[in-house]
């Protein structure tokens, strides 16, 4: 089908475009772009987009669902329908299901359902070893080979540094790629919340920085060691940042994500123990909010996640030690980014290379750009649209939203997959 | 037998590794193995040089096959030979190994064969005895008798060393075999290709003479001359080293469509004991190519060749 949105305000990150102009679609793919509509001939439709901002669909690097195992918190295809509504076209698929995505057959099944139930494009990430115990290294060749697009441990890391080495060394040989929680799991232990003054007047058990900062400099240097391509999954101190730019600077091939909510709340949510800002990394202190804010202005973070962590409400309404940790999060990412837009702490375009072309360069995929021969993966936005948040009318299967009851500013309107319009509100 | 390595003398009190043998030194034993293997294919005795010497198989680590080897290639040449599997002895509990040493020593032994599991130890034990030493395995570090063997198979199979491009693939870091093997064929004049794993490719193999390290056994095989083999222990195939028996041999397994890629004529080798299925395929292992049982033959040829050099000359 071929067809021209015109009257766009084009927002491509990639190049750094921000214009008014049209774009051609055929077969799919972005056919031509162009700031005068005229010059475009097409033989289909022409849609107008009444000054909407078009940009690439979001890629989302770490999603969580239910599928296979615990289908009643999420399924590939509940989470598609949530990712599309909320602008997210290309999204990971993290290994920590039951069982655990660990095999070729394994991942093979994620593609199979993918293709069949889902519209939005789903790429699963292998488990880095066996069952995620961190015992043995999983089969990293073979489930590249299947399509597993990077390899993760989930939410715990191999807490064996000789296991993660040699396994971070064999995956360098298979160009594979890790991504890792940067945790020391027995400082962390058994905290819920921030570590502080905070968590100390709720009377809840702390999660210290420390921890972090340990975790990604002990995964940062085996990487650098063992030449290994390493995503530090969630970073959530500005501390943690220096470490990555410390090994970058030594020529490090290693990346970093925030998770887009903990650009939104900060540790003072969490107050009046609302299990919804339950979260891991948790939410830190205000000023560390605003120093990850102006840390993704400059550039220091790689990409922002959802983080998406589908959790029904058996597992949320509990008392705040108890209850699981998690926020859906694919359908308020571009909201939570836009509002730092609003607030003036972002343009437009550095809120969406973090979301687009910069996880697609990490991945090594075509979309999340708006250039002439790549798939027309594309979001129509209002970045002014205010709406009010309720979970109620959330799309996905689990409705643990911190964003519940918040006003939020800036929304997807329709959402384009390979050329075909697959969400419009 | 060349003339140019008759005039060469073997100058060595012991045998502890490759690292220390000039290429003539390899020339001479190789010639003196080949006519002994050609004598024993023959049907002939041996002239039994050895007669009334005493040759002590010391194995702190078991190994059948080597020791039966030893104690062929001693029992050839008329020696008396005193098997000590160590490692189920009493021995081996309390005792150190210069203990162990001193004790043999005062038995008068004429060579003392070692395997030993602690890299260095042979060596440790030849600065505290008055025979003959001679290094069966230590650690991951020598194993000078498989090397010689593994050189006079492939000559014997080509003609020649030089020259020749050998690819040895597995786990080169864990194996004694590599080392000494790729020392000796770069001592000869061969191009070594190291290949396996990340995990289990060490750094700095050019120290030993490698020409190249890699991971990727496809590229390493074209134009090959000789392919080897090395077994993979078990415990470093599931999950600790790489992540599984089928992973690796999808990657690293010799396969028929795989050795394609080696010169049409190439030779196939494998120290043993193999692992069929997981680092070779039985059709190549048992195929026209594969020297594998040759290698045992020469084995004990190459031995008798060495008690010959250190323990004959009294």
């Amino acid at each position: 089908m071929d067809y021209i949105i015109e009257n766009a305000r084009l927002l491509d990150p990639a190049t750094g475009r921000d214009e008014m102009g049209a774009i051609r679609i055929k077969d799919g793919i972005i056919a031509a772009i162009s700031a005068d509509a005229s010059s475009l001939k097409t033989t289909g439709e022409r849609i107008d987009a009444g000054g909407l901002c078009l940009a690439p669909g979001l890629i989302d690097l770490r999603v969580k669902t239910g599928e296979p195992g615990d289908e009643y918190k999420e399924t590939l295809e509940t989470a598609s329908n949530a990712a599309l509504s909320g602008g997210v076209t290309s999204f990971v698929v993290m290994p920590d299901t039951q069982p655990v995505i660990d095999g070729v057959a394994l991942v093979r099944f994620i593609e199979d359902r993918a293709r069949d139930t889902a519209k939005a494009k789903i790429y699963p990430a292998g488990g880095l070893t066996t069952g995620l115990k961190g015992e043995s290294m999983a089969e990293i060749g073979l489930m590249s080979e299947a399509g597993a697009i990077l390899f993760t441990n989930g939410d715990k890391p191999v807490t064996n540094s000789s296991i993660l080495k040699r396994t971070m060394s064999y995956a360098a040989s298979r160009d594979a790629t890790i991504m890792s929680r940067p945790d020391e799991t027995t400082l962390t232990g058994s905290g819920v919340m921030n570590a502080g003054a905070l968590a100390s007047r709720l009377g809840l058990s702390g999660m210290a920085p420390e921890a972090e900062w340990i975790g990604a400099a002990r995964d940062l240097t085996l990487a650098e060691a063992t030449g290994c391509r390493l995503i530090v999954d969630q970073a959530s101190t500005p501390r943690t940042l220096e470490l990555i730019a410390a090994a970058k600077a030594r020529g490090a091939d290693v990346f970093t994500t925030i998770a887009a909510y903990s650009l939104y709340f900060n540790e003072g949510d969490v107050d009046d123990y609302l299990t919804y800002c339950k979260v891991n990394p948790p939410f830190r202190d205000a000023d560390t909010r605003d120093a990850m804010i102006a840390a993704l202005k400059a550039g220091e973070i790689d990409a922002v996640v959802s983080a998406h962590d589908p959790q029904p409400p058996e597992e949320k309404r509990l008392p705040f030690s108890e209850a699981a940790f998690g926020a859906a999060g694919l359908e308020t990412t571009l909201s939570a980014l836009l509002t730092l837009v609003q607030n003036g702490a972002l343009t437009l375009l550095e809120a969406l290379g973090p979301v687009t072309n910069r996880p697609a360069d990490i991945l090594g995929l075509p979309q999340g750009r708006l250039s002439e021969g790549t798939p027309a993966d594309l979001i129509l936005f209002d970045p002014n649209k205010p709406w009010y948040c309720e979970r109620e009318d959330l799309v996905s299967r689990s409705l643990n939203s911190p964003f519940d009851g918040k006003h939020l500013q800036g929304r997807a309107i329709q959402t384009f997959v390979d050329g075909e319009l697959v969400a419009s509100r | 037998m060349s003339q140019q390595a008759y005039q060469h003398t073997f100058d060595h009190a012991h045998l502890l590794g490759i690292e220390g043998l000039h290429p003539l030194d390899i020339s001479l034993i190789l010639d003196l193995a080949d006519s002994y293997a050609d004598a024993t294919r023959a049907g002939k005795q041996l002239e039994p040089i050895l007669i009334g010497r005493t040759v002590v198989n010391l194995f702190f680590e078991n190994s059948t096959r080597t020791m039966s080897s030893f104690e062929i290639a001693a029992k050839r040449l008329g020696a008396h030979v005193v098997n000590m599997p160590i490692a189920n002895s009493s021995v081996k509990k309390g005792e150190t190994l210069i203990d162990t040493a001193m004790t043999l020593n005062a038995m008068r032994p004429d060579a003392l064969v070692v395997r030993h599991s602690a890299s260095g130890g042979p060596k440790l034990l030849s600065r505290k005895v008055d025979c003959a030493v001679v290094n069966a395995g230590d650690g991951t570090n020598e194993h000078p008798t498989q090397a010689l063997l593994d050189a006079l198979t492939i000559r014997r199979a080509k003609g020649r060393i030089e020259g020749l491009k050998v690819v040895i693939c597995g786990d080169i870091a864990h194996s004694r075999v590599a080392r000494s093997t790729t020392k000796a064929l770069h001592l000869m004049g061969a191009q070594i290709t190291l290949c396996g794993p990340k995990t289990l490719l060490p750094s700095g193999t050019e120290t030993w003479g490698a020409h190249a390290a890699t991971t990727d056994f496809d590229a390493a095989l074209e134009d090959a001359d000789v392919v080897m083999m090395l077994r993979l222990q078990l415990e470093r195939m599931d999950g600790a080293f790489l992540p599984s028996r089928r992973e690796y041999f999808r990657y690293f397994g010799l396969t028929t469509d795989r050795f394609a890629r080696a010169k049409p004529d190439a030779t196939v080798m494998h120290p043993g004991p193999m692992n069929r299925g997981i680092e070779i395929e039985s059709a190549i292992a048992d195929g026209p190519q594969s020297v594998i049982t040759e290698q045992v033959e020469m084995g004990v040829a190459v031995r008798s060749a060495i008690l010959h050099l250190l323990a004959g000359g009294k």
